[in-house]
């Protein structure tokens, strides 16, 4: 009994103990786990039902993060929160630094003008890095050295655990290569601009409106996408949830299959970032093999 | 006898106000002067010196090194030549340390403002004692002197102080929320306000917040509008305090790597790092990396050197003034001369006017021995204020 008192305690201590990284989002936090293994404990505080992209912190949320050993940032001003809070510097490892001349600007219409700071806009950036699954790799790496060099006395490990990532993204990457070469002129619909990278490494075909799955889209909604059809004829749209039945099925009335690309960004209820991945692909598989 | 020399002495010298007045504050001055400049000295040596130890290195622009040392280390309000956030990066970027930048310019009811991240709290191990650490642009911590001094406490706020008192067309104070109070550490950063680096630039009006020009129903703020383009007036109302509501509409304009700061704190990963460190920077033209340290010594050998100075214009007046001393007792003699005679025609000895004359100088230099023991004293209890006063200030 107090063998088995002793031993908890050890535990507990050790858990506590444990160097520990906070992520900003579900992928970063995967590649992390994935990485660290039990050597690290990965915190990713973010509830269920958010997108990791614009959760809003309070002060008890950014106190964890300033507790951290090591703060995972996804980097193209991904989770803007972060530029309103105090971080400590030191611990921030911006994972897509290293590709950072690569970003896609997203462009925003209204500029505006005031002070002596001239003409400006708040133009964006497009941020899902990792569906690009060779700057997801890029980012795993950038932890995988973030690891190392907080924590030498586990490189061999952590250098083990990234490669047999890396190995797993490579696969993901060269499928969706692969597939998206049976028909480099199929064009799809992206019910959010969430799918730059994707677009642009997979060499797909891809124009995006604005459109939640859980909500009915509105009249105004439906003639734009008439518009959008008429000039650009796509035979699918790209969701990142399960859209909505009657959306779908007046979808395939304008002609438009629909099929579901979770990004993943917050952690799933069911499986893992590999799982939901290969979900994403097994959808897409379908799509091409029906416009085969 | 004795007793009676003394008695008789101190009647003397308490009938003559004056004149003991007079030589009990020669006596006092000459001893304490130099016994009170030794103590504070001592004291702003321990406290440079302390301060400086405990920052390996400061990167800044090429100029003054002393400048550079006592703004970023005892936020003196000199400013230092600007340097911009890339030279923080730099730092970082070699792997042999991490910088900590700093931006020490503004001030907040005569504090200084220090703009700077939270691995400052972190490498000088200041703690919240109160509230908790600053998380959120706009808020701020403050050191324990400054929440005594104002008698501010968490949930109070503090405004920024415009740079020049007549600077209309400048930017606006900013209404900064204290989330903390800082343990007392007895270093300068028990008189500073704390705050993120981005509130900092806030202040200094790089960031700001306003309403979105494409929502505001107020016209009168357009100065111009196209189908891509809003341009807005000066009447745009600028947000003067950070709060919850309108913190989404803070934003910086351009390349934040550019921006601002005075200094960078660069800590090496260790001894052999450092002085690399220090060797890449040597040939380089735009910035210079010292050590506290060497800049603190150089700064003391020059205080030593003036105390020097001082001590002997001290030992000169001190002299001067025992002559004078003796001068007034020999004088005194003198004029006590039928009061002598009084005392040899009552059948005293000439050893007992010796007595007296001595009991007067004993109760003297006592007096002043315990009127200079206290100012030692009420000294030596201030003088982390006192050095602060007259070395920092």
């Amino acid at each position: 009994m107090i063998t088995a008192v002793l031993l908890l305690s050890c535990m507990v201590v050790s858990a506590a103990d444990k160097f520990t990284v906070y992520s900003v989002n579900y992928p970063l936090a995967y590649f992390a786990e994935r990485i660290g293994g039990e050597h690290i404990k990965v915190v990713f505080p973010l509830p269920s039902d958010v997108d990791p992209a614009f959760w809003e912190p309070d002060a008890e949320d950014i106190a964890g993060f300033q507790q951290a050993d090591l703060i995972l940032l996804n980097g193209a001003g991904y989770a803007r929160w972060v530029k309103r809070v105090s971080l400590p510097r030191r611990k921030l490892v911006n994972t897509s630094a290293v590709f950072g001349q690569e970003y896609i600007s997203v462009a925003e219409t209204v500029t505006h003008q005031h002070g002596p700071g001239g003409e400006h806009s708040h133009a964006g950036t497009a941020f899902t890095t990792w569906l690009d699954f060779k700057q997801a790799i890029q980012q795993a790496r950038a932890i995988q050295l973030a690891l190392e060099k907080h924590q030498p006395e586990y490189a061999d490990t952590f250098r083990r655990n990234f490669a047999l990532l890396e190995t797993d993204l490579e696969c993901l990457d060269t499928d969706l290569k692969l597939l998206t070469a049976v028909n480099p002129k199929m064009l799809f619909i992206a019910s959010h601009p969430v799918y730059q990278y994707f677009a642009r490494r997979y060499n797909i075909h891809l124009q995006s409106v604005m459109w939640e799955p859980d909500v009915m889209p509105k009249e105004q909604q439906w003639n734009q996408l008439d518009r959008l059809l008429q000039k650009y004829p796509a035979n699918w749209m790209i969701w990142e949830g399960e859209p909505h039945k009657q959306t779908v099925t007046k979808l395939q009335k304008v002609g438009l299959g629909s099929l579901v690309f979770d990004p993943c960004a917050n952690r799933p209820t069911q499986g893992d970032f590999l799982s939901v991945m290969d979900e994403n692909i097994k959808q897409l598989k379908q799509a091409y093999l029906k416009n085969k | 006898m004795i007793i009676s020399s003394l008695y008789i002495a101190w009647h003397y010298v308490v009938f003559n106000k004056v004149r003991t007045a007079t030589l009990v504050a020669c006596i006092t001055l000459i001893a304490f002067l130099p016994m009170a400049l030794q103590l504070v000295l001592t004291e702003s040596e321990r406290l440079l010196q302390s301060r400086a130890a405990d920052t390996p290195l400061l990167l800044g622009v090429r100029g003054s090194a002393l400048d550079l040392v006592m703004n970023s280390l005892y936020f003196d309000d000199e400013v230092p030549e600007i340097l911009t956030m890339q030279a923080a990066d730099e730092i970082g970027d070699t792997g042999l340390a991490y910088a900590i930048p700093l931006y020490v310019r503004f001030q907040a009811r005569k504090q200084p403002v220090v703009g700077t991240t939270i691995d400052y709290f972190d490498y000088r191990n200041l703690r919240v004692a109160k509230g908790r650490m600053l998380a959120l642009l706009g808020e701020c911590v403050i050191g324990a002197d400054v929440a005594d001094e104002y008698g501010l406490e968490p949930g109070d706020s503090i405004v920024s102080s415009p740079e020049t008192l007549f600077d209309l067309a400048g930017i606006y104070p900013l209404k900064m929320k204290i989330s903390g109070i800082l343990q007392r550490h007895h270093t300068s950063d028990d008189q500073a306000v704390f705050v993120d680096l981005k509130t900092a630039w806030i202040i200094e009006g790089l960031g700001h917040g306003h309403e979105e020009l494409n929502k505001t129903q107020d016209k009168s703020v357009i100065l111009k509008r196209s189908e891509d383009s809003v341009t807005a007036n000066a009447r745009l109302f600028q947000y003067t305090e950070i709060t919850d509501e309108n913190m989404d509409s803070f934003h910086f304009h351009g390349d934040t790597t550019i921006y601002p700061i005075t200094a960078v704190m660069v800590v090496p990963n260790d001894a052999k790092a450092g002085t690399l460190l220090r060797g890449r920077y040597l040939e380089n033209t735009q910035y210079q990396i010292v050590r506290p340290t060497d800049v603190i010594e150089g700064l003391l050998e020059n205080i030593f050197r003036i105390k020097s100075v001082i001590d002997a214009v001290i030992a000169i007046v001190g002299l001067a003034t025992i002559l004078a001393i003796f001068l007034v007792f020999a004088l005194s003699v003198r004029l006590r001369q039928r009061e002598l005679t009084t005392i040899f025609k009552l059948g005293c000895s000439r050893m007992t006017a010796v007595r007296l004359i001595l009991a007067e100088i004993v109760i003297i230099v006592l007096m002043s021995g315990i009127i200079g023991t206290g100012l030692l004293y009420v000294v030596q209890a201030n003088t982390d204020t006192l050095v602060r006063i007259l070395i920092f200030s």
